[in-house]
């Protein structure tokens, strides 16, 4: 019995070893399917993100350039849409952001925020980190987390110099964010454990330790035993000594960091609400009556009224939804698009009921679709454009009913 | 004849208590020591730096949270705690003035290590922008203090609050290079706002940074001294909570589970 448990216990050992032995699989996505898809679909939405390149060098610049929408359908178990912020999400500071505008405005932090506003934004980053890395734009919403648009590999190759992340400060001088300061934090880290183990050695090493218990047992909190040895007049003399020389370091501290920044403030919070984006004016509205997803073809339909209330002929040219955008079918690649029914343009004053239909794996894949879950929705933003080129983005919500129920 | 038995102030007392303190035990050598001070370094260390993250953590991690308004309130009473526990096991069982001196170490090591191996090799943050809070001068006052004092009362009352202000002033000293003004797409910030700005933090939006958003000029808009003032209240509670843990939740135990056998 014995020899048996042994050799269990020696091929549990082995698995283990083996299993801490191989090298583990990147991580290569960032949860974003994990996300309810009510959340994913009628928080925000992305459409135009475009990534300037695909491989870079570090300290060479990568532009992210799209819209984000917070749409009307914002839910309403969620707090409401104040406080947002656009960055980027990747694993770690593989790239770093050297500029963000948001409708032509830089934004360094956080901006105010409201159900419907549109929200065009660029980001200039620097290749740091080597290595293949999946970078996403997010929109940070106070209340609801961060939401996740449209994603791309990027590399970062190797520079001749490596990173360094130099910048100018108002005082002229040039520092590098990878180090600076570091030069301070390791002093006084070194000094404050010099004297620090200076303290506890002094105490440790001359003294014995637990056999001094049989004696503090025996005498009150309240005293430092100096009758019976345990504290000798010495010991607080040293001990005097030490704390002396604390204190003169931390005002010595003090008076160097006076005289070596006199140029201090203190950390800015800069929120604030950008302009309106600059939009094409309304010709046109939309509302989805009803849809249907068919999980046997991955099939999406719904039924779209569309009035067009401007003075040119009007067409669909795609529907976004979470990070997902379908061109209408003949401007969509093989893999991805939306067939619209009827496909001629919506005269002006005309108003038409569409069906959509987008057939497509990622509604499964990408768990899109939330057949069985308490808010089956199909949220997303049509984009239609007239003849002049004019562009109207409208937000459509509908319940969906999967087939196998209807 | 037991020590106990004899007066308190007796002279034949003290002798007793003296021929106690050097007496050597043939089973308890120094080995014993040794083997309290380095196997308890690893509880203590992780206790502590597990106690400063939990009340303290975004704080402790970035230089644009180490502002002059929530840092100095947050930080003392979440890095007080374990060496106040400490203080009094060390002072109770082997009257050394150690517990505080000891915990800072110990946690200073293991910050470090977690810096350096977690966040700097594999997350790829820059040092510079991650470094811990600096506790040991404040710890050496805190052990001082009780050592002239002999009392935890007035080391809590007296060494609490100047634990939180000598805090402050190390730590300011390091972080000055990061309150320099520059410039970033022409509105003025920190360095260390750009450090925040820059190095990307995907789960930590910049709307969740809590640091000053603008004072009142109520006290003439000194907001420092304000923070610091309550910081160090907080430092006396926190020194509290450290006691009740030393005392209920370490010697009681220990103390009944010694008592039946």
């Amino acid at each position: 019995m014995r020899s048996k448990l042994k050799y269990i216990g020696a091929v549990m050992a082995a698995a283990i070893a083996v299993v801490l032995a191989l090298p583990p699989a990147p991580a290569s996505a960032h949860g974003e399917t994990a996300q309810e898809a009510f959340l994913r679909m009628g928080t925000v939405a992305f459409w135009d993100v475009k990534y300037s390149a695909e491989e870079v060098a570090q300290g060479e610049e990568l532009t992210i350039t799209g819209t984000a929408k917070i749409l009307e359908t914002y839910p309403e178990q969620l707090a409401e849409p104040k406080l947002g912020f656009i960055g980027v999400i990747a694993p770690g500071p593989t790239v770093v952001i050297k500029e963000r505008t948001i409708n032509g405005a830089p934004a360094p932090m956080a901006i105010e925020i409201e159900k419907g506003g549109v929200y065009q934004f660029k980001m200039v980053l620097q290749g740091r980190r080597v290595g293949h890395w999946h970078i996403h734009p997010i929109f940070g919403i106070h209340g609801a987390g961060s939401l996740i648009g449209p994603g791309q590999y990027v590399d970062v190759t190797e520079s001749a110099g490596g990173f360094t992340n130099d910048v100018k400060l108002l005082s002229g001088k040039t520092a590098d964010l990878e180090n600076i300061g570091m030069g301070g934090v390791t002093f006084w880290n070194v000094i404050w454990l010099v004297i620090g183990f200076a303290w506890l050695l002094y105490w440790i090493v001359p003294k014995p330790t637990v056999t001094r218990l049989p004696v503090t047992s025996q005498i009150p909190l309240n005293t430092d035993g100096g009758a019976y040895g345990l504290i000798t007049k010495k010991d607080h003399r040293v001990m005097n000594v030490m704390m002396g020389a604390t204190i003169a370091l931390v005002v010595g501290g003090m008076l160097w960091q006076a005289q070596a920044y006199p140029d201090k403030m203190p950390q800015q919070v800069l929120h604030f609400a950008p302009e309106d984006a600059v939009v094409d004016a309304k010709f046109v509205t939309a509302d989805a009556s009803e849809a249907a997803f068919d999980p046997a073809t991955d099939t999406v339909t719904a039924k779209v009224t569309v009035q067009n209330t401007g003075s040119s002929p009007a067409s669909v040219e795609s529907f976004t939804t979470s990070t997902l955008t379908f061109p209408v079918a003949e401007k969509g690649s093989a893999e991805r698009s939306v067939q619209i029914s009827p496909a001629t343009p919506i005269a002006p004053g005309e108003t038409r009921e569409l069906t959509m239909s987008m057939t497509d794996a990622v509604w499964a894949k990408e768990r899109l679709m939330p057949v069985g879950e308490s808010r089956m929705q199909l949220t997303g933003v049509l984009r239609l454009q007239d003849e002049a080129g004019h562009e109207n983005f409208v937000t459509i919500q509908s319940f969906v009913t999967p087939s196998a129920m209807a | 004849m037991s020590a106990t038995a004899l007066a308190p102030e007796s002279e034949e007392r003290t002798q007793a208590l003296r021929k106690l303190l050097n007496r050597r035990y043939t089973f308890i050598d120094r080995k014993w020591d040794i083997v309290f001070w380095v196997t308890a370094a690893f509880v203590v260390a992780a206790a502590a730096d597990i106690t400063k993250l939990l009340f303290a953590g975004d704080w402790d991690f970035w230089t644009d949270w180490k502002d002059r308004q929530w840092w100095p309130m947050v930080t003392p009473f979440a890095v007080i705690i374990i060496p106040s526990a400490l203080q009094y096991i060390q002072w109770l069982a082997w009257r050394m003035p150690t517990g505080a001196v000891y915990t800072a170490i110990s946690m200073t090591i293991a910050s470090w290590i977690g810096r350096i191996f977690n966040w700097d090799m594999f997350g790829g943050f820059p040092l510079a922008f991650v470094w811990p809070v600096m506790i040991l001068a404040a710890a050496i006052w805190l052990d001082w203090v009780l050592l002239k004092t002999k009392s935890f009362v007035l080391t809590s009352l007296v060494g609490a609050f100047g634990f939180a202000l000598i805090l402050w002033f190390t730590n300011y000293t390091v972080l000055a290079p990061y309150l320099q003004p520059i410039d970033w797409m022409g509105l003025h910030v920190t360095v260390a706002d750009v450090q925040g700005i820059e190095y990307v933090r995907g789960q930590t939006p910049e709307y969740l940074r809590m640091i000053e958003h603008g004072s009142l000029r109520t006290f003439l808009g000194e907001t420092q001294y304000v923070s610091l003032a309550f910081g160090a209240t907080l430092a006396v509670a926190g020194y509290w909570v450290g006691q009740a843990i030393g005392r209920g939740l370490a010697i009681w135990p220990i103390g009944r589970f010694i008592k039946r056998f």
